[in-house]
């Protein structure tokens, strides 16, 4: 008996009393600050404890023998560790790295200004494109950003010294030939796609990535929407037309349909137009966006759109004042983009698109008539690998085909290019703080028949919590503009080097940013164009031309110091020459002025659900052509002000939900000419003036039947 | 002999039940009890961890992932001060998904998906409304469709109009409805086991009362 009991209590004991190991300590990060709240853990069991304010943490567990401590917290890496529970006390410190993903460590930014309600480290929001600047127009909207200059006769955007043909479109990877409606002299257009088409907006004033070429200054990098999150329908009436748009969602796809009618006739009876119109612009156009999730992580986009426009008027003759010039245009276009982006694995991302467009302008000058077509196809393809530490190599190719077709009359001429392009480029996270992005792209022009490499370099090194330093690095090469092609194919590509420097301070509420530059240009083609003033006097055809621009761009926006009031203002130096077209020598251009200044505010109204906002624009004389100065550009027109408002009203009509937009541009009706045109012999001039005194826009956009969110 | 063998036996089967058997339900239901009383980021957070540990112990459990994700929506909406709402919905998003992959087609699934919308949507309202406010109801309405009887999506969304202001829909009178609707759900819930989720009712109640107690507006446009 005794010997049983024994033996029963040799057995119980240990079982009943299950052997216990108190493990302890402290989680700190590396710099030996506590962390409170952390999970420490043995892996695969529940026993565990959070760390409490001072970064201690205590907990008992039953397991034995080998196991795995695991600690983890939002912002910092998991660690694990293997220890042994035999009974004794454990005391651990737990040191945990912080995760670089998550913290949004620094970006590479140089040069760049990205919208995107994705990345916390942005400046600005999609939302704030579409109510900045007088019209929801995005190229308005970055006019009031550094580096833009103030070009109120003709639309696109001019950076820090370079021609609008020097800034690329680029919507979901791939170029769009034609993001403006078709250009009239001296009147602006718009440009073609809708703000609210677009979930990220990244826009590059220099030193941009080696996945984009062919522009010589800046990228204008546009990423659509993804899936629509609910079915819809949508009216807009606005004082130029009115359209309408039915979104349909399913539950892994979506399709919207979209379509417009504009006709200016009745504005430009309310408004008085200096222009003399034959026929006031009149458009229509329609555009279907599908969405499909191929998978978890795969997205299949289709865009296709069709817009046809026509206006005539009668333009001004200088060489014979009793007599005008007729300008007509009707022009067609048809673009479509399909893309295709999937996760492969653990590591791959896969990208390929392919767009097609088609631009015809058919132009009555008077008795002349000119046909230009332009067919753009495209396709590309990139690849993107995961490495160490959040790093990642990128790898792609474009090809793209070009015909242009240019009919004066019976004079007939054509360009058919084949663009290739290669190109590969790494971000590489050395340290959370300390970032570089290198690359190369190849390109290949079969009009020239020749081929450029260029070399990009981007660093970016965090000093604070909300500071960095930023370098970018870059060759950027273009082909000459179509309009030299059609004349001689015997160019070499132009290009240009870019060195930027940048500090910049970004927190929740306030952003801060000074960036320098430098721009080289050289093989600036040197020739005619057929248009006035660039025909006289004759200059051969040849790259021989060159150009420099430098500069201080400065940015700052603060959403904090007043309440419910959100403000930027931005101010651009530019000191720029270049020796180009039919320049004689090295000259400012016309497109640049060394002083600009914008300041955006905006304020909302809670009581009365309405958002005020105000955009006031000051820029220095620019330089303008008078043949009868010696000084080639020697000539500068007035300052240039502007003061635009504009309130949207939110509220419910008919239990639908609805936005009311109203903005006048110019209210205080500054005279601000753009520049002169000059008759032939030089004696008469007019001034280019904005198409008005004052502008305004009145719009209403209804969400039918949607209320509320619910 | 035999008596010492039975005893012995006893023993050893009640030291190995003791081991295994309602450890999860158990583990459960000490966490889930202690989410009422919890009042700031800290106890929230610790209860987050405590279901995380089970969640990633037992690895095919939905419900665990579940309370982890609710608990960092809860510490979003206590937060207000440090800026890391994101984060803590960042973790909620993690998890719920984790949820929906073990078990698909969950009305309470779904109906926290919407709540950790609603949640984003507050961070930053002038900018997000548009995105989230759809996200939110598009969640709310698949729990809807996948279980008729819950009550927390009628909840959710009562609770969103109500702090919705008028000129978009809301308040209170568009929001009395929509929480009737719930409480009367509430009264008639059974829940599939006492593990299953049955918060809401209270806040419910008290937000009725308020409205009630407010005298009837003039009916407006």
């Amino acid at each position: 008996m005794k010997i049983i009991f024994t033996a029963l209590f040799c057995f119980i004991m240990p079982v009943l009393l299950l052997s216990q190991t108190k493990i302890s300590g402290r989680v700190i990060d590396s710099e030996n600050h506590p962390l409170p709240g952390a999970n420490v853990f043995i892996k695969d069991s529940y026993d565990g404890a959070s760390s409490i304010e001072d970064g201690s943490f205590s907990f008992t567990s039953e397991e034995e023998g080998s196991v795995i401590l695991v600690a983890s917290f939002i912002g910092y890496k998991t660690k694990e560790e293997s220890i042994q529970l035999a009974g004794a006390d454990i005391n651990i410190e737990i040191i945990l790295e912080e995760d670089a993903k998550e913290l949004g460590t620094v970006v590479i930014s140089a040069g760049s200004f990205e919208a995107s309600d994705e990345n916390k480290a942005v400046i600005l929001r999609p939302l704030d494109i579409v109510t900045t600047g007088s019209d929801a127009d995005i190229y308005s909207a970055l006019e009031t950003l550094p580096g833009t200059q103030q070009i109120g006769e003709t639309e696109g955007l001019f950076v820090r010294g370079g021609s609008a043909a020097e800034t690329v479109t680029i919507i979901d990877e791939m170029v769009v030939q034609n993001p403006f409606y078709s250009s009239v002299p001296d009147i602006p257009s718009r440009g073609r796609f809708s703000p609210f088409l677009f979930k990220g907006i990244m826009f590059s004033t220099g030193g941009y990535s080696a996945k984009y070429g062919q522009a010589l200054s800046s990228a204008l990098i546009l990423n659509s929407q993804d899936i629509a999150e609910q079915t819809l329908t949508a009216i807009n009436l606005m004082i130029l037309g009115f359209g309408g748009a039915h979104v349909q969602r399913w539950e892994n796809s979506s399709i919207a349909f979209e379509g417009g009618y504009y006709d200016l006739a009745p504005y430009f009876n309310m408004v008085e137009q200096r222009q003399d119109w034959d026929t006031p612009p009149i458009g229509l156009e329609g555009s279907m966006n599908y969405r499909l999730k191929t998978s978890k992580t795969g997205m299949l986009k289709a865009f296709a759109s069709v817009s046809y426009s026509d206006l005539s008027l009668f333009m001004e003759n200088l060489d014979d004042l009793s007599t005008k010039n007729y300008f007509g245009l009707r022009a067609d276009n048809y673009y479509t983009n399909l893309s295709f982006r999937e996760i492969l694995g653990q590591e791959w991302t896969l990208f390929t698109g392919a767009s097609f467009s088609l631009d015809k302008n058919k132009y009555d000058l008077n008795t002349d008539k000119v046909n230009q077509e332009e067919i753009l196809s495209q396709g590309r393809i990139s690849v993107t690998k995961q490495m160490f530490n959040n790093s990642f190599i990128t790898f792609g190719g474009d090809v793209q085909n070009l015909i242009y077709k240019n009919i004066f009359d019976d004079l007939r001429s054509r360009i058919d290019e084949v663009y290739l392009a290669g190109f590969l480029e790494a971000d590489i996270f050395f340290t959370n703080d300390f970032a570089a992005r290198v690359g190369l792209r190849g390109e290949h022009s079969k009009v020239l028949g020749k081929y450029n490499l260029a070399p990009r370099i981007s660093l970016a090194y965090r000093i604070g919590t909300f500071d960095q330093l930023n370098f970018a690095y870059g060759k950027y090469y273009q082909t000459p503009y179509k309009d030299f092609l059609i004349q001689t194919t015997d160019f070499d590509f132009e290009n240009s080097t870019h060195y930027i420097f940048n500090y910049q301070h970004i927190d929740d509420n306030k952003t801060f940013r000074i960036e320098l530059y430098y721009k080289d240009y050289k093989n600036l083609v040197k020739g005619n164009l057929f248009t006035d003033p660039f025909i006289q006097p004759e200059v051969p055809f040849s790259n021989n031309g060159s150009g420099y621009a430098k500069g201080i761009d400065i940015f700052w926006r603060d959403r904090e110091t007043f309440d419910l009031t959100d403000y930027w203002l931005s101010y651009s130096y530019l000191d720029t020459k270049r020796d180009f077209i039919n320049f004689p020598g090295l000259a400012t251009p016309a497109f640049a002025t060394p002083h600009t200044f914008s300041a955006v505010i905006k304020r909302w109204v809670p009581a009365i659900t309405t958002s005020f906002g105000l955009t006031y624009t000051f820029a220095t004389g620019r330089p303008y052509y008078n043949p009868n100065n010696p000084e080639y550009l020697g000539d500068k027109t007035k300052n240039y002000n502007n003061l635009s408002i504009n309130l949207s009203y939110l509220t419910t009509v008919f239990n639908s939900f609805t936005v009311i937009f109203f903005s006048v541009d110019n209210i205080l009706g500054f005279e601000n000419i753009f520049g002169y045109n000059y008759s032939s012999d030089g004696t008469v001039r007019m001034p280019i003036l904005p198409t008005s005194k004052r502008a305004f826009f009145l719009g209403m956009f209804i969400s039918v039947g949607q209320a509320s969110p619910y | 002999m035999k008596t010492s063998l039975t005893i012995l036996i006893l023993f050893l089967t009640a030291a190995g039940v003791h081991a295994g058997d309602g450890k999860y339900e158990k583990a459960m239901k000490k966490n889930l009890s202690k989410i009422d009383a919890a009042q700031d980021i800290g106890s929230m957070l610790d209860i987050a961890n405590g279901f995380e540990r089970i969640a990633f112990a037992e690895k095919d459990k939905w419900l665990p992932y579940y309370y982890a994700s609710f608990m960092y929506v809860l510490s979003s909406y206590t937060d207000t001060t440090t800026g890391k709402a994101d984060s803590y919905l960042d973790k909620a998003d993690t998890f719920i998904s984790i949820a929906d992959s073990l078990e698909a087609d969950e009305s309470e699934i779904y109906t926290l998906k919407g709540m950790i919308a609603q949640a984003r949507l507050q961070v930053d309202p002038m900018n997000r409304w548009m995105k989230y406010g759809q996200v939110s109801s598009r969640s709310f309405q698949k729990a809807m469709e996948l279980d008729t009887l819950n009550p927390r999506p009628e909840y959710l969304m009562g609770v969103g109009l109500y702090y919705t202001p008028e000129q978009f829909g809301g308040g209170p009178v568009t929001a009395k409805p929509l929480l009737e609707k719930s409480l009367d759900k509430y009264n008639q819930f059974v829940p599939d086991n006492d593990l299953m989720p049955t918060w809401g009712r209270r806040l419910v109640e008290q937000l009725l009362e308020q409205i009630n107690e407010k005298p009837e507006e003039t009916p407006g446009e």
